[in-house]
């Protein structure tokens, strides 16, 4: 393990151990990269999304665009439509290189498969900032993120002491083919094996990451595997179908759902104890940063080789006094998608 | 075809008609069947330029032309089906099969041996369509649709869902290449524009495809081996979707099995877009060209004027059925 993650892994413990404390009350909550000076000149960036159908980026997009707003930063902004189409993204990638902007944030549908087009991008002089989801280039900028290993470890941590050390779990791990789907997976496999080896992993599934594909498989688990007591969720969109399969199946309770990020329907089925914890992203603040991170390096300051946004778990405990405001785009706000 | 250029001739100005025409007159005499399509073309081009002058940069063009590539290969291979009066549904899984099996293919045998396992690859599957259409008697439609779901699925489970990465770094030379000032991919395209047009124009199995496409029974009773001929349609519909596939996978540079969702229907959207007719024996390879040139200069040009995505789809959506409608109403005339 490297310094950032013991490090992180200690925060992470820190919050943890403190009972899920709130975060400061200012929505400053973590957001320890600052704002840079507002640059004489306008900018133009553009950010590819890969899927604005899921709440998550909605509340990085709102990141991008209110930070972009602060310092005179204009917006392009494409979204793939979902894990799948990495054509599209590649393509929306060679638009913005035709368009000539200053600078590109990638979050990319897929690691390998966008590696090249990032590459001719900054061939092309565009300086490029991955954020969340990572390409296969070695060529940008900068990488901003929130550590999926911690994501993983945080909900094995949970999942082991909510079933007391024992139990059988599955897996809905989320996209193929995407960092995060991959790291946090794994890392939760890993910390179960080392913390709480008599919790096993029943079952696991790759799938799209939409709520419809989290029911269907979540369904066909309880189908499975007479017992399952815990259900692990790369990211909150299967989490949801997942909850509502238990619910159907009248073991709301009795499965241990934990899931990655904050959305509306993810909150009302932690009030409902359908789901038990999750690990929160604080979207708003990777879209902030990912601005500030572009605006640093066209203003020729230097920008660190990584950027690591804070995370924090929310269950039962700490779910009526929370500052969503990094976490989520105000309600009713909506992408200007371009 | 037109009848346009007769009525061109027999709009000599009379000695009584007046000297200046007025313009619509001009307009409505003009040889829109031959000059339409085109003028779209030259009409969205001016219009995205003026709004975005990199449009015309030649980045740009590069750029378009790269990105027409893929769906100009798989809508060749459309055009045979189409014409033939059957369809290919399966381009689009053709795809994600295709890349995974060149990527897995490229590991085990080298840069060589990939791309000729993925085109292989394409062709096997056209072969298995176009057996069960001719030979089994399952319509086009049913039997591709099959293929469509089988084809992803057999790439997921080759793959294990996940992207096949690692391969050779000079495999990139066919999606990010050039041939001189040109993108290889493009010149991959144009090459195929000219073989499927040799082939439609100037072979026995181009006649047979529009035979089989205008009346299949005349074409049987003029003694037509026409469940050779349909078979061969296929195999080569796969083909050109093998070949596009290898070009996508190097243009990502790893076997991906989720690759061309929904492309098989742009695919056809190309053909009737460009005047081919559904129900097979009328259109043609530069017919195609055109629908290919709009789709992917609409898609590139919205994205470049920041048209948002979703907006896209309902003007490509609309242009569909406008072309068609279009094609419809001039046949009607005649």
């Amino acid at each position: 393990m490297n310094r950032r993650s013991i490090l992180q892994t200690m925060l992470a413990s820190t919050i943890v151990a403190a009972g899920f404390k709130v975060m400061p009350a200012t929505s400053a909550a973590g957001d320890d990269y600052p704002r840079p000076p507002k640059p004489a000149k306008q900018y133009t960036i553009g950010v590819l999304l890969p899927q604005l159908s899921n709440p998550h980026f909605v509340g990085q997009a709102y990141g991008y665009i209110d930070e972009a707003e602060k310092l005179g930063v204009k917006v392009i902004m494409f979204d793939a439509g979902g894990y799948q189409y990495l054509d599209r993204q590649i393509s929306q990638l060679e638009d913005l290189i035709a368009s000539k902007v200053d600078a590109i944030i990638i979050v990319a549908v897929n690691g390998p498969g966008t590696a090249d087009a990032v590459d001719r991008a900054v061939t092309a002089g565009i300086a490029v900032i991955n954020c969340n989801v990572m390409t296969g280039s070695e060529k940008i900028v900068t990488r901003v993120r929130s550590d999926d290993e911690i994501i993983g470890q945080m909900q094995a941590d949970f999942m082991g002491q909510a079933l007391k050390g024992d139990g059988k779990v599955v897996m809905l791990r989320g996209a193929p083919g995407t960092s995060w789907a991959e790291s946090r997976g794994n890392a939760f496999k890993k910390r179960l094996v080392e913390k709480f080896p008599k919790v096993s992993v029943v079952g696991e599934q790759y799938s799209q990451s939409t709520p419809a594909d989290g029911l269907k498989l979540m369904e066909d688990f309880l189908q499975t595997f007479p017992q399952i007591d815990g259900a692990y969720n790369g990211a909150d969109t299967t989490a949801i179908g997942a909850a509502q399969a238990v619910l159907a199946a009248g073991r709301a309770g009795k499965v241990t759902i934990t899931a990655t990020d904050f959305q509306v329907d993810t909150e009302k089925f932690i009030r409902d104890g359908v789901m038990s914890a999750t690990v929160a992203q604080q979207t708003v603040i990777i879209g902030r940063w990912g601005v500030r991170a572009a605006t640093n390096y066209l203003e020729k300051r230097d920008v660190p080789k990584a950027l690591w946004t804070p995370l924090l778990l929310v269950n039962a405990a700490n779910i009526a006094n929370l500052d969503i405001s990094t976490l989520r785009a105000p309600a009713g706000w909506k992408p200007p998608i371009g | 075809m037109s009848d346009a250029p007769l009525r061109d001739s027999a709009v000599q100005p009379s000695p009584t008609a007046p000297r200046v025409q007025s313009i619509d007159v001009v307009l409505r005499r003009l040889p829109w069947g031959r000059i339409g399509m085109p003028a779209v073309l030259v009409a969205m081009a001016v219009f995205f330029g003026t709004i975005n002058p990199n449009f015309w940069s030649v980045t740009n063009l590069t750029n378009v032309s790269r990105q027409m590539s893929i769906l100009a290969l798989i809508s060749i291979g459309q055009t045979f089906a189409i014409l033939s009066a059957g369809i290919d549904l399966s381009v689009g899984s053709l795809l994600a099969l295709v890349s995974v099996a060149c990527a897995q293919g490229m590991l085990a045998f080298g840069l060589a041996g990939g791309i000729a396992i993925g085109v292989l690859a394409g062709c096997l599957a056209g072969l298995v369509n176009g057996v069960l259409i001719a030979k089994a008697r399952i319509p086009a439609f049913i039997a591709t649709l099959g293929m469509l779901v089988a084809a992803r699925g057999l790439a997921l489970t080759l793959s294990g869902g996940l992207p096949i990465a690692g391969l050779p770094h000079e495999f990139l030379f066919i999606g990010a290449g050039y041939l001189g000032p040109f993108p290889l991919p493009s010149v991959i395209a144009a090459v195929a524009f000219v073989i499927a047009y040799l082939l439609l124009s100037r072979t026995r199995f181009g006649r047979y495809v529009y035979a089989m496409g205008s009346n299949e029974e005349a074409a049987v009773l003029s003694g037509v081996n026409v469940v050779k001929y349909k078979i061969l349609v296929y195999v080569v519909s796969g083909m050109f979707a093998g070949i596009a596939g290898v070009v996508l996978t190097s243009r990502v540079i790893s076997g991906q099995p989720t690759l061309g969702e929904v492309q098989e229907l742009y695919s056809i959207a190309a053909v009737v877009i460009g005047g081919g007719k559904i129900t097979g024996g009328v259109g043609g390879i530069g017919r195609t060209l055109m629908g290919v040139l709009v789709l992917g200069m609409l898609s590139n040009g919205l994205n470049l004027i920041q048209v948002s995505s979703y907006v896209q789809n309902i003007v490509v959506g609309a242009i569909i059925i406008i072309a068609v409608y279009i094609d419809l109403a001039r046949e009607r005339r005649r």
